[in-house]
């Protein structure tokens, strides 16, 4: 069978999301029998584009003009373009700061002398080119990436997830810690299929894996207001995963 | 009359007896608070004041996610090979053990599941009373579904009334015989007397789509799912199938669902039966009070209170329920 050739692309983030993959130890062996990832900078050189992909995985926000070529180069050349977690979904924590000033931040990171990059605020995938699926978190779960790529051996796009965090922390019959004990947590509002790593921890969910659809954030905030938690504490947790959300 | 009569001073005894016949669950209070279904360890003490376990006993039969095919090439899709050893469920209350009457009714109708089959033979179900606190509706709703159980333990002067529903009950009666006293005395009011009703005939409020509080619920619901997680008689389960890294061979899984997710009545090429919340939570409702197919009439809701405690912002159907059905307030 012929294998499938992939490219693996990082833009603005921090590579989290390409080492997850490489973390999969026990599996590359096996992924290597059905894939040629011909273009993976990452993890692999000479690294140049050639021909077309079966799929691209891409990984980070898009924030320099080069980066919007690849990105452009990549979609011309690829059947499905994947998106590969939750900067390249929703900005992440790449976009953190798109509230302020290009020129303020040049500043204050490389300070005032200093001559940077060409860059814009960091933005999702989809504000450059159509996309055919998503594969959020941050770093997205081993369990998704590997049937992310298993599925595209058979022909098939993940399956998008629609329910929040608080559903698999639900099956794990965790303590609620919103309602609970009062804690900021961010399970009603966030994407689920991590199976509520932190939660399971007694640790609040921070919203990693960005929005879940159709999340009532009126009625939520509602809750974080009786609990003591003010407006614009809640807006700075939430923007920390994904810049979009307004209240 | 005669009552077979153990004392509180005999739980343990009856308990540590009960370890011989297979695992022994039942509700644990953890650390944090949370009264669990669990493995009884000896020199644990069951919770058998709480009224309910977050999860219900469901989750012992309808695991949340499991394997139901596995396929590979040479052999096609087969089913798994699972052991279900003896599980002995000690503190089921009424409710529950109606939960677990209906999960029968759908799982063991007409197309048996043998994953549930295989595991609700090797159960053996022991009951407990309780009263109904303010978050309770068993008491609201006659309903046909019955709470049977193979021990039931009523709450006495001092210990327990102990009565076999079973042939399993008898011979479980049997082995714990020189634990138990046969004693003169009533027997204690039926905590199952909810449970067990004919099907009432009344005609019932037609569910009318245009009623306002499906969309007030809709606007309150945040989508979380807790309400059918952990609902004793909610079994919708998504089926999925994830393929193998060698190309040939994959794993068919089935995992819980809820009828409030948004894929819930999605179907191929993006197209819904119900698109909105608000029309979801109509289904919701009409699933809990009415039921629909083979068990069509007969309410699904066993009262237990548990998608009132889980739900962040405080939804409760009973007002609703109490205009629509025919509601009996005991």
């Amino acid at each position: 069978m012929r294998k499938l050739r992939v490219a693996i692309a990082g833009l603005t983030a921090c590579s989290g999301c390409q080492l997850s993959l490489l973390n999969c130890e026990d599996e590359l062996p096996g992924l290597l029998e059905q894939f040629e990832f011909h273009f993976f900078p990452m993890a692999c050189s000479p690294a140049l584009l050639e021909g077309d992909y079966d799929a691209a995985l891409v990984e980070g926000c898009v924030s320099m003009p080069h980066e919007i070529a690849l990105l452009q180069e990549l979609r011309r050349r690829s059947k499905y373009l994947i998106v590969l977690g939750t900067c390249a979904a929703c900005g992440g924590v790449a976009a953190l700061r798109n509230s302020d000033e290009r020129e303020l931040l040049r500043r204050m990171v490389y300070g005032q002398n200093a001559v940077a990059a060409e860059t814009f605020n960091p933005q999702p995938l989809q504000s450059v080119v159509p996309v055919d699926a998503v594969v959020t978190g941050c770093p997205p779960e081993k369990d998704e990436l590997l049937r992310m790529l298993t599925g595209l051996v058979r022909g098939a796009l993940p399956v998008s997830i629609d329910y929040p965090v608080c559903t698999e922390c639900r099956m794990h019959e965790n303590l609620c810690l919103l309602t609970e004990r009062n804690v900021l947590c961010l399970g009603p509002l966030t994407l689920g299929g991590c199976g509520a790593r932190c939660p399971s921890m007694s640790v609040p969910c921070e919203g990693c894996r960005g929005p879940v659809p159709e999340a009532n954030l009126k009625e939520t905030f509602e809750i974080y207001n009786q609990k003591g938690f003010e407006r614009q504490t809640v807006l700075e947790r939430l923007r920390r995963f994904c810049p979009e959300w307004k209240l | 009359m005669a009552i077979h009569f153990i004392a509180d001073h005999n739980l343990e005894a009856l308990l540590e007896r009960l370890r011989r016949y297979g695992e022994l669950h039942a509700p644990v209070r953890g650390d944090d608070g949370v009264v669990r279904f669990s493995l009884l360890i000896p020199g644990i003490i069951p919770d058998l004041t709480a009224l309910r376990t977050l999860l219900p006993p469901k989750k012992y039969l309808l695991h949340p996610r499991e394997t139901i095919l596995s396929y590979t090439s040479e052999a096609g899709y087969q089913l798994p090979v699972e052991i279900s050893p003896p599980l002995i469920m000690f503190g089921l209350h009424p409710c529950d053990l109606a939960g677990i009457n209906y999960l029968d009714r759908i799982f063991l109708g007409d197309e048996p599941d043998p994953l549930y089959a295989a595991r609700r033979s090797a159960t053996t179900l022991i009951g407990v009373a309780c009263t109904p606190d303010e978050l309770c509706s068993c008491q609201q709703i006659l309903s046909p579904l019955k709470a049977l159980s193979d021990l039931f333990l009523s709450n006495v002067e001092g210990g327990f009334a102990v009565a076999s529903g079973s042939p399993r009950g008898d011979e479980l009666l049997e082995g714990i015989k020189d634990i138990l006293e046969e004693q003169e005395g009533d027997m204690p009011e039926d905590s199952r007397r909810f449970f067990g009703h004919a099907v009432s005939e009344q005609p019932r409020h037609e569910l009318d789509v245009t009623l306002p509080e499906w969309q007030e619920y809709a606007d309150k619901c945040l989508g979380c799912g807790a309400c059918s997680i952990c609902c004793p008689t909610c079994y919708c389960f998504d089926v999925l199938e994830f393929s193998g890294l060698d190309g040939r061979s994959a794993v068919r899984v089935r995992q819980w669902d809820n009828c409030l997710f948004k894929s819930h009545a999605q179907v191929a090429g993006g197209m819904s039966f119900r698109k909105d919340r608000a029309e979801r939570f109509r289904y919701r409702y009409l699933h809990k009070y009415r039921s629909f197919g083979t068990l069509h009439g007969i309410p699904s809701c066993v009262g237990c209170g548990r998608c009132r405690v889980v739900c962040p912002t405080g939804i409760d159907l009973r007002p609703l329920a109490e205009r629509l059905e025919e509601v009996h307030h005991g």
